[in-house]
């Protein structure tokens, strides 16, 4: 394996500090120029003397004037303090740290049959260029990519937790359940994944299906091709070993943004199922002007989206030698 | 004060309606409704001058059960320290986790909490409460009446939270015995505060001050209630737990569960489905799918809340409001105009009573029935005479009536977008303002607009808008309260004002023979309803829904099963055989 030289590397790194140092500033502005006064939010229950807003704007910091809770941000960054969320009075880093472990339950399954079968299919149809099979799975790729994500999840429920009732419309447990023991705990939730599991993973695959179909069709007209084809090679062996991992670059991409999206977390399959995610809290956020859990949030999916562009760079550079020694 | 919610639209509108919802519900962001110097200022009031409660104990003589109540709700709280809590969830749970003195009954008549009994001086100045011998805090140590002393006396110096508008006449509290506690008032009080204001634990609480109460998330509440805190999956249930120790006897439910839904139409499939044993609120969108379900009963009550047209009758050097609508004639011809049975048949499906006064039929024993000859309802050819005979004509024949000096009736009208019963009330209204001739232009936006387009208290911008109120307590001064002249910068959204009104409201404030004070509270309600600043177009019903299968003994009572001002539901029912 060739390792990347330091040098680009650290051009690299670079890059992406300067990056998230303007992300935490836009995001420290955004949040400070819209309207909507986050303590009088707060104060909403009415008849709040003006002594008590006032205790409130100096215990969230929202007193001092815009620079000095600039620099109070981004000390209390450095430490890991992401603040005290103005809603659920308690500290940011702990609420989202309950739910991204959610999120990532959920969407790590998804994740894993999008790309995987995704893949699978669109190699499959590629293989198959021009055929029904072929038209068939575009189609089909092409009408589940236009579902409505929260339509397919009421259909689901309607039809499998409601009709059928073989598995749970709701949460990510039984409420009340007490477990006897750990597997029971993990087969309670596992039963609560599978419903927002298949909505995602249809209404996602798609995409994957179609752009690897693509990619490996152009891949697959090229003269190495023919060479592969020509020295006798299996139709298999020419697919795999020489198609696939050349088509790999724009699924790489994709994949790249699909991982990013599990920090903003999917809010249609989490109100359709009721799943407590990230999609949910950043939404109830937005509502009550919960600044900090916002700021947080913001701030976590974009290092996330600057990490998995720069590990899509890396792994362009291992996949394609062109790339490498440019 | 509390905002009534918006009843949610379209299904496709889900994520978005349910966090609305989620909002409305405790109570809309109402910029300056808590501006300077508003604290409802004479709150009020009274109280049940000497009952006996003795000893209180809710009971239906049903055993303690193993059994869990499972609730599904649209919105979870926001925190458990009640002194911060702006949202009706956080209110049901702690009102369970904590005791009042006084509590309601099922018949929402003040009840023994905490205090067994207790006694109102013959001034009216004071109130003693003997506390129940054997209460305990959850953490063990005894409930004494420096509890409730410290209480009432922290929320009071600190102005903590929103209790803090019922104390505006405490003057202190005396505790000659750990059992026995002494209220003091400047004035007397028609509506005793210790009907509203829950006791914190001394022990607890005394260790922070005003700042540290601010972002105390108290995660582990230590209260007397009948139940304590078990878990908060936040995003997902609040499971309470029976206090053992409980004063009182205890609740028949081992465990309350409360369940998330964030999708309408699944939070009504779980019911039906038998997941969740009672919704506290079933959206109308879903309300004819949960009538007549199996093994499930559909409960339509009324509610303690209206919704209502409003009226920029600012006179502030500011005011940007037509000044035509300060004129009650085209107010009250407006009132006459508009069809409320329409209203309520077309915009709100039928789910609710017509409106008339501020307060809610709901709260019989304090409504006003309006008399037939003062009547202003569906009635256009009153309506266009009162406009005749105030001298407003069609003079240019455009179908638009005109001032003397030539200024027409026309005006803007707001809606909240998201609440669809008050969209399409305006549309019903203005329709039948055009009819005798106004026009009404109507215009909608998000909650947050148009609370801060209402209460722009000194150059509000607006003439007419639609919105609604929830009665914070069940008494006649939460909703005869709003608008006062104190409130104008507080709650007050149509800056109306008239001292004859603010005269008669102290008086009822400090009025404790119901009999008495109701003469007065009446004639609040015809003096309000005959200047129309307000149009008060329904009283919504409250739509919940229960199981018959898994639990017995609800009470339907007006207010709700649940989210109600009495817990006794929660207590007294009983597993289904």
């Amino acid at each position: 394996m060739h390792l990347p030289r330091p040098g680009y590397l650290a051009r690299k790194l670079l890059g992406v500090a300067a990056t998230l140092f303007a992300v935490l500033t836009f995001n420290f502005l955004l949040f400070r120029i819209l309207p909507g006064d986050p303590v009088r939010l707060l104060a909403r229950a009415g008849n709040l003397s003006p002594e008590a807003i006032e205790r409130l704007r100096q215990s969230f910091g929202l007193d001092q004037p815009l620079p000095a809770q600039y620099l109070i941000y981004l000390r209390n960054l450095a430490t890991g303090d992401l603040g005290t969320s103005l809603t659920y009075r308690r500290p940011v880093t702990a609420i989202l740290a309950e739910r991204m472990e959610n999120t990532l339950i959920l969407l790590a399954a998804a994740t894993v049959i999008v790309v995987a079968f995704g893949i699978l299919f669109g190699v499959y149809a590629a293989a198959r260029r021009g055929t029904r099979v072929d038209s068939g799975t575009v189609v089909t790729s092409l009408v589940f990519w236009s579902l409505p994500t929260f339509w397919v999840g009421l259909i689901f429920v309607f039809i499998l937790g409601v009709y059928l009732r073989v598995l749970p419309i709701s949460g990510m447990t039984t409420p009340g359940a007490h477990y006897g023991t750990p597997i029971e705990a993990i087969v309670d939730v596992s039963r609560h994944l599978v419903l927002p599991t298949l909505t995602l993973a249809l209404v996602d695959i798609g995409q994957f299906i179609l752009i690897t179909r693509s990619s490996l069709i152009d891949v697959l007209t090229e003269d190495f091709i023919l060479t592969a084809k020509a020295k006798g090679l299996s139709r298999r062996r020419v697919i795999w070993r020489h198609g696939v991992p050349n088509a790999m670059l724009p699924i790489v991409t994709a994949t790249a943004l699909y991982v990013s999206l599990i920090v903003g977390g999917t809010i249609q399959v989490e109100t359709v199922f009721s799943y407590p995610g990230m999609g949910r809290l950043m939404y109830d956020a937005v509502l009550r002007r919960d600044y900090p859990v916002l700021e947080a949030s913001f701030l976590l999916f974009a290092v996330t989206v600057i990490f998995a562009n720069l590990a899509s760079d890396l792994l362009y550079r291992r996949l394609d030698p062109r790339v490498r020694d440019a | 004060m509390r905002r009534t919610i918006g009843w949610r639209g379209a299904v496709v509108a889900a994520a978005a309606t349910i966090v609305l919802a989620a909002c409305g519900s405790s109570a809309t962001p109402v910029p300056g409704s808590a501006a300077p110097g508003s604290p409802a200022a004479s709150a009020e009031v009274p109280a049940p001058t000497d009952a006996t409660g003795a000893t209180a104990a809710p009971s239906t003589g049903a055993a303690p059960s193993d059994a869990t109540l499972r609730v599904g709700w649209a919105s979870e709280p926001d925190t458990m320290n009640p002194l911060t809590t702006y949202s009706t969830e956080a209110t049901e749970v702690l009102q369970l986790i904590y005791d009042k003195l006084i509590g309601y009954g099922t018949d929402l008549k003040p009840k023994a909490e905490l205090a067994a009994s207790w006694e109102t001086a013959a001034d009216g100045l004071s109130t003693t409460y003997r506390l129940q011998p054997n209460a305990t805090w959850s953490d063990g140590q005894p409930v004494t009446s420096e509890d409730v002393a410290y209480t009432f006396q922290t929320i009071k110096d600190d102005s903590l939270g929103s209790y803090a508008q019922w104390l505006a006449d405490f003057v202190g509290a005396e505790t000659p015995d750990p059992q026995t506690v002494v209220l003091r008032y400047a004035k007397p009080q028609a509506f005793d505060p210790a009907l509203a204001i829950p006791i914190l634990p001394k022990h607890v609480w005394s260790t922070m001050d005003a700042k540290a109460i601010q972002t105390f998330p108290n995660d582990q509440p230590v209260g007397s209630g009948p139940f304590t805190l078990g878990e908060w999956k936040k995003g997902e249930t609040v499971t309470l737990q029976r206090n053992d120790a409980f004063w009182g006897s205890p609740a028949i439910p081992k465990e309350i569960i409360y369940v998330l839904y964030a999708s309408e139409d699944v939070e009504a499939q779980a019911l039906k489905n038998g997941d969740v044993d009672v919704l506290t609120e079933v959206p109308p969108t879903v309300w004819d799918g949960v009538v007549g379900a199996e093994n499930v009963k559909a409960a339509q009550l009324p509610s303690f809340s209206f919704h209502h047209i409003g009226f920029n009758v600012s006179d502030a050097a500011g005011s940007r409001g037509n000044p035509l609508l300060r004129d009650p004639e085209i107010r009250r011809a407006l009132s006459a105009a508009v069809d409320r049975n329409q209203l309520v048949q077309i915009a709100l499906a039928g789910k609710g009573q017509i409106g008339s006064t501020l307060i809610p039929a709901g709260l019989a024993e304090w409504h006003l029935e309006v008399p037939p000859d003062t009547k202003l309802d569906a009635d256009p050819e009153k309506a266009k005479s009162i406009l005749d005979a105030a001298g407003y004509v069609d003079a240019n024949g455009d179908g638009i009536r005109e001032s003397k000096d030539g200024m027409p009736l026309q005006f803007r009208l707001i809606a909240i977008e998201s609440t669809s019963v008050d969209v399409r009330a305006a549309q019903l209204f203005r329709d039948a303002a055009e009819a005798v001739g106004i026009k009404l232009d109507l215009t909608t936006m998000d909650e947050n607009t148009l609370g801060s387009t209402v209460y722009n208290t000194d150059a509000p911008d607006w003439d007419v808008f639609v919105w609604g109120w929830d009665s914070g307590v069940p008494d006649p001064d939460y909703m005869l309260g709003v608008p006062l002249c104190s409130q104008i910068g507080g709650n007050n959204d149509v800056f109306y004002c008239d001292k004859a009104y603010d005269e008669l409201y102290a008086q009822q404030a400090t009025t404790l023979d119901p009999a008495a004070r109701k003469v007065l509270v009446d004639q609040m309600q015809q003096m309000f309803y005959d200047a129309a600043p307000y149009i008060v177009m329904w009283y919504q019903d409250k739509l919940q829904a229960y199981r018959t299968d898994t639990w017995t003994g609800w009470q339907e009572i007006p207010g709700g099963i649940l989210f109600n001002f009495t817990r006794d539901n929660y207590m007294n029912v009983a597993p289904a055989r």
